[in-house]
Parts: C-alpha cells; structure tokens; sequence
C-alpha cells in the first residue's frame, strides 16, 4: 500500500505545478455554482422572455446528469495528463519494475483519483443539484459519472502518446458522455442506436425516472473499461 | 542467483530467443554482448520481469520471473540505458519518491549523489542535466535500495572517460560489497575489464560463454610482431611462446637490425568476430 500511496502523493504533487490541471480540478466547483445559479436565473429570463411555463426546467435532470460527470471527467483527465507526461518520461517503465508494479501504478494514477472524484462529486452534488434527488440517486450519479470519468481517462492514454494528443483525444473522448441527451431527444426505438454509451442509460434513467436504467449502465462501463484496460496494459511497457 | 535453462521468447511468429541456458552466481559480474538487434535488452527485460510471455524457465533469485510478485523487486536495481527521470523534478526529488516505492530502508541519497560527483547539483532539475549527469544519476537510483542484483544496461555510454572510469570503479565497488551484476553492453573494452564471465548473444542465441581471458587464450596466446630493413621493410610474426625458437627474430636482435618490435594479444572484440563471424565496432 506505501508503494500505492506514495505514487499516488507523487501524481498530486505533478498535477500541483500545473496551472493548467489545478485549473481543471477547480472546475467542477465553477461549474456546480453556474449550474445553481445561472441556470434557474436564465430559466426566469427566458419564461419572461417568452411567456412559456418552462423551458430550461425539463432539462434539469440532464444538467444533475452532467455535473456528476464533470467531477471524474476533470479528475481522471488530469490524471491523464501526468501519466502521460510520465510516458515521455519513461517513468511508468520505471514504475513497472519497483515494488509498485503496473497494477499499482494503474491504481494510483487511475482508480485512486477516479475514487477521489467519487466521494467529492458525493459532497458536490447534494448542494449543486437542480431536481430533487434521494441519496440512492445521489450515489447512483456519483458512481456512474465516476465510472465515466475512468473511461474517458482510459480512451486518453491509450490512444495518444503524449500531452498534446490527448488533450486532442480528451476533446473527443468527452463526447461519450453526450450519450445522456439521446433519452431526451431522440425517440424511441431509434435512440437505442446509442444504446452502447453508458451515459446513455444514465440518461434514460432520469428521462424515465427508472432507477433500474443505471444497470445497464454499470454493466456497460464495466466492459469499456475491462477492454480499455486491457489495451492499455498491452500498451504499457 | 540466476538460473536460465531451455529459455525461449518470441514478439512475431519468428523465434526471437532459442533455447538459452546459463547459470550466474551471487557477487558475480555477468555480461551479455553483441550486436544490436541481438536479443541482450530482451533477456534482460525476461530476468526483470518485463516480459512473461516466454518458454521455458527464468529463475532469479529463487522466484521464477514469470510469477513474480512485488517483493521481487526488493532485491532487483536497475539501470536503464536512458534516463528515467522526471525531467521537471530536482535530482533529489527524484530520488526521495524512487526510494518511497521501496519497504526496504533506503540508502543516504546525499551519500550516493557525492559518490557520482553530483552533490553540487542535487537540488538542479533533471532537464537541466547534461548525458553524463544523467546516466550517472540514473545509475545511483538503481542502487538506492541496496538491491542484490543490479541489471545495468551500457552503462558507460555517452560518458567521457573521466566519468566512465569512475562508473567502471563503482560497479568494482558494488561487486566488492557481494552484488551480482548483470552488463548489457556492446563496448567490449567494459566487458573485458569488468565481467567475470561474458556470454556472446548472436541471433538470440548464445555462441560463447566463459571468462574474457578464457576467451581470448582459447583463440591462440599472444604474438610479436616485428619489423626490419632487407631491400625495403620486411615484417614477421610470431607467437611469443616460440620466440626462442625465431631464428630470423634471434639474428636481427644480435645484429641490432630491428626496426620495430610489439606484443599484442587478441582482444574480446577478435574473438567475438572469430566466433560469430560479426563486429561490434
């Protein structure tokens, strides 16, 4: 575990001389005040505007959906980045034959910052939610977007091969979570064409207010993640 | 401490390494030699756990390599040819987190820079190192947890001579405290000096494996070469276990007529071309 927690306190301290990645750990919390201040504040403009009941309300869910993503994804892409930075240091080479192993190294570069984006997206949620949410949900968001977060990270570092291509892979590996919208736009059975990306059972979820939904979604983050570990230690040296 | 027997690895469908077996024993300087390309990194990756996938058994330190855990590397240092380093942390950075990786108690990293010249420039950033500063520094993370076998990979390259005698002394000194050493090199200088035995790796296979003077002496012992002056310069050798017998070298001594006389022995780098049929440099 010393090994574990050593790499871990190495990776914080990495990210801690970036601007750029303590920029993006801060993010979550800029954004949970937008969501709960900006957004009901442009819902009050825009019903006066438009003399509409609603308009930006039945899209609360998905704004709930999105912020307990932004946590992990912030988290896991600037774990992303140190590990990358690491490969063009060989580090992770170096890493793979000390007492902490490929195992550790994935561990405290991927799961424990994942971990740590859980239990603050646990904190940040309960305050920053739009809709009502039972702490069953809280946790659901909290572990689905956590697992999300792991996914995108992964995408990163296996397929770039340095900084600079994975903020380009970052870009596009943030799609799959748009996969939350497709419940709330796209009508059935077409919208199961999607049915792939776990953020889309994630959406439906809520869209249908069936918590049975983060099932599937559970289970299919499971395999992305098995398959892109998978690839990813094959990449590793 | 090592123990390799019928050992065989593939990356393609092609066999890579075939059938190698050898022995090392504790407190002995082992060398694999050859030509790049050759299979040496790969050997070394399978003794350091690198890679499992082989045939065959690959036994260090009683732990066969394919099934080792993370107390493995408790005993194993090793030096890679290029730098593993983060480039934007100080050299005494870098060596406190490697050494926080280790259960074991980590050597003084104050003690190991002064051994490599480096005490000066412990708090300057990596990037800011030159080559040399960097082999020597990545050599001494190899010994932070005084490991029991250290696997060093060309380590005297890109340093000047200053600096590669005194990383050829602290692999002396490494040995003298009872470390087992494994070279990777192609400098057969190095090997010669260093090695206790060396094996010449060829097309992932071994083709020889004694000690450099057993080598060398196995190829013919050492011969005079001298030259005179008879309607233009003439030269002869011969082997210097029948000088006596010379009777052309005998007379041109008594009638002082010699232009040039050296000895000169068969270097590593000879019978590495005698045995493979290829150079080194």
């Amino acid at each position: 575990m010393k090994p574990i927690l050593s790499s871990f306190l190495q990776m914080l301290k990495s990210v801690k001389r970036d601007r750029m990645l303590v920029a993006a750990c801060v993010a979550p919390l800029l954004v949970g005040i937008a969501i709960k201040y900006a957004i009901p504040f442009m819902e009050e403009i825009l019903i006066a505007q438009t003399n509409r009941r609603e308009i930006l309300r039945p899209y609360y869910g998905l704004f709930d959906i999105f912020f307990s993503m932004i946590t992990s994804a912030m988290f896991c892409f600037a774990a992303a980045m140190v590990l990358l930075e690491e490969h063009d240091d060989h580090i992770e080479s170096y890493c793979s034959i000390t007492p902490l192993g490929k195992t550790g190294y994935l561990i405290s570069r991927i799961f424990l910052p994942a971990f740590a984006a859980f239990l603050m997206t646990g904190i940040l949620l309960p305050i920053f939610h739009l809709t009502p949410l039972p702490p069953a949900m809280t946790f659901f968001f909290s572990l689905t977007g956590n697992l999300q977060g792991v996914i995108i990270a992964l995408l990163v570092v296996t397929l770039s091969t340095n900084k600079l291509e994975g903020m380009a892979v970052t870009k596009i590996a943030s799609v799959t979570i748009l996969g939350a919208l497709v419940p709330y736009f796209l009508p059935e059975p077409l919208q199961y064409t999607l049915a792939f990306l776990p953020s889309f059972w994630v959406g439906k979820s809520v869209c249908d207010q069936k918590l049975i939904y983060m099932l599937p979604a559970i289970l299919e983050t499971a395999i992305w993640i098995l398959i892109l570990l998978k690839r990813f230690r094959r990449k590793m040296p | 401490m090592i123990q390799v027997n019928n050992l065989s690895f593939s990356y393609t469908k092609q066999p890579f390494i075939s059938g190698m077996s050898f022995s090392v024993s504790h407190g002995e300087i082992f060398g694999f030699l050859g030509p790049s390309g050759a299979g040496k990194s790969t050997l070394q990756k399978i003794l350091i756990g690198m890679i499992t996938a082989y045939q065959g058994s690959a036994m260090v330190n009683g732990v066969e390599c394919k099934k080792r855990t993370k107390d493995f590397y408790e005993d194993i240092g090793v030096d890679f040819e290029f730098s593993t380093m983060y480039e934007k942390l100080t050299a005494k950075e870098n060596l406190q987190f490697f050494s926080s990786l280790y259960e074991k108690k980590s050597r003084s990293i104050e003690e190991l820079l002064e051994m490599v010249g480096l005490d000066r420039d412990g708090d300057k950033r990596v990037s800011d190192y030159s080559k040399g500063m960097k082999s020597r520094l990545n050599f001494i993370k190899a010994l932070l947890h005084d490991p029991l076998l250290l696997c060093l990979d060309e380590p005297t390259s890109g340093l000047d001579p200053t600096n590669s005698r005194m990383m050829k002394d602290m692999i002396l000194a490494e040995k003298a405290k009872g470390k087992t050493i494994l070279l990777t090199t192609h400098n057969m200088q190095d090997a010669a000096e260093l090695c206790d035995r060396v094996a010449f790796i060829v097309g992932g296979k071994i083709c020889a494996l004694d000690s450099p003077h057993s080598l060398i002496m196995s190829k013919g012992a050492a011969a005079v070469t001298y030259t005179w002056l008879e309607n233009g310069e003439h030269s002869a050798n011969c082997p210097i276990d029948r000088i006596s017998s010379d009777e052309r070298l005998k007379g041109l001594i008594s009638e002082n007529r010699l232009q040039s006389i050296h000895s000169g022995e068969p270097t590593l780098n000879d019978i590495f071309m005698d045995i493979t049929g290829r150079t080194l440099v």
